[in-house]
């Protein structure tokens, strides 16, 4: 088949669409009272309740926290505190850089070139790995938040040794994957096993399409 | 800036005219008709929303490819779908699918078929080719250079001729 040939095959669906076209002129002119949504009222009701959820536990985390730092820290149980800490501030970290990624998301033109405007969108998406990286970071006070005072005097050296190996193995682990996690291992296997659910669909479409979009680049460069 | 009045008239006015566009990428990027319908609304909603900013130094079908463009791959990338790209037809298949129509339609079904089948970014520039674009235009659509436009058009249209052909 010759471009002439495809080309003419191709005009035929315009004739088939001038036939079967009935373009509901209601539709737009409902369109025309819709009312511009802000980044809020663009979202899914499940990404808005997750994010609600994390900022609630940030800050009821941050409140009972900071009472304790302030009140009862020479009685706190100082594992369980730093711990805790660590965990809410990590937490928060992530959550913010998620937030700010998204209103930067929400920001991007649609009246721009294709290949800039799908570049800037999927390198954001991308860069939402940045929060997954944070959040594993946070391993292993998970392992240590239930420490305590006494277990240290008695505990046998095989209970410490075996509950100091989890926490060293997930301090590996998480700065392992701290370091790991970015847009270069994306064809590693242990990479699609972690990002492997529904959920990070789009995410692993961006990183498919910022792999497209460098096939289009003169230089071939993407950088996230 | 447009009054209101003046913008809802506008709107209804390239609507009518180029709804052709809206649809033929509705129809390339998404094969099933409920979600297609959502991303024709998707494409009306921005288009809609982007008016006041449409600026006359560009055509307006290039203004409007953008757009569509745009949301069908953005749409695409939304989806929590894992795999929403088109089962390749094999010659099986396409036997089955292609009984009872006439030659032209077949060959039709198949471009489309094939086009389907295209990776996002190959299938925008496809569409933008078979209607017609000149190189130019293809590039300020897609913000590339001309002459990589030539290389990327002359390299899907041998996958598609290979696809063909491997059906014949």
């Amino acid at each position: 088949m010759n471009e002439l040939e495809l080309k003419q095959l191709w005009q035929t669906t315009n004739k088939k669409l001038e036939e079967n076209l009935a373009m509901n002129v209601k539709l737009a002119d409902d369109l025309t009272r819709v009312k511009v949504h802000g980044i809020i009222g663009s979202m899914k009701p499940i990404k808005l309740f997750t994010i609600f959820i994390g900022f609630l536990w940030v800050v009821i985390g941050a409140g009972y926290l900071g009472g304790v730092f302030a009140n009862t820290y020479q009685e706190a149980n100082k594992f369980f505190l730093y711990s805790a800490t660590v965990q809410v501030v990590l937490t928060a970290i992530a959550l913010g850089i998620y937030i700010f990624q998204l209103s930067l998301i929400y920001q991007v033109e649609n009246t721009d070139p294709i290949l800039q405007t799908q570049k800037k969108l999927a390198q954001l998406k991308v860069s939402t790995l940045w929060a997954a990286r944070i959040m594993f970071l946070q391993i292993p006070v998970w392992t240590t938040f239930w420490w305590n005072e006494s277990m240290l005097s008695d505990w046998n050296v095989l209970q410490l040794g075996v509950t100091a190996s989890v926490t060293v193995a997930a301090i590996i682990l998480s700065i392992w994957l701290f370091l790991n996690i970015k847009y270069e291992n994306r064809h590693k296997k242990w990479f699609h096993l972690i990002f492997s659910g529904n959920e990070w669909s789009p995410l692993m479409k961006s990183i498919d399409l910022l792999d497209q979009i460098k096939d289009y680049e003169p230089d071939g460069n993407v950088k996230i | 800036m447009m009054e209101k009045e003046e913008q809802k008239n506008f709107f209804q006015e390239i609507i009518n005219q180029h709804k052709g566009i809206l649809f033929k990428v509705a129809r390339l990027y998404c094969r099933d008709e409920e979600d297609r319908q959502d991303l024709l609304q998707e494409m009306m909603i921005q288009i809609w929303q982007s008016l006041h900013k449409y600026n006359d130094q560009y055509k307006i079908s290039t203004w409007l490819y953008r757009i569509s463009l745009n949301v069908a791959i953005s749409y695409f990338r939304k989806s929590s779908k894992r795999e929403q790209r088109y089962t390749p037809l094999t010659e099986k298949t396409a036997q089955i699918a292609l009984e009872d129509k006439s030659e032209n339609e077949n060959q039709l079904l198949l471009l489309e078929q094939f086009i389907s089948e295209l990776k996002e970014i190959d299938k925008a520039l496809m569409i933008l080719y078979l209607e017609d674009k000149s190189h130019t235009e293809i590039a300020g659509i897609l913000g590339m250079s001309v002459s990589n436009v030539g290389t990327k058009i002359s390299r899907i249209k041998e996958k598609l001729k290979s696809r063909f052909s491997q059906l014949t």
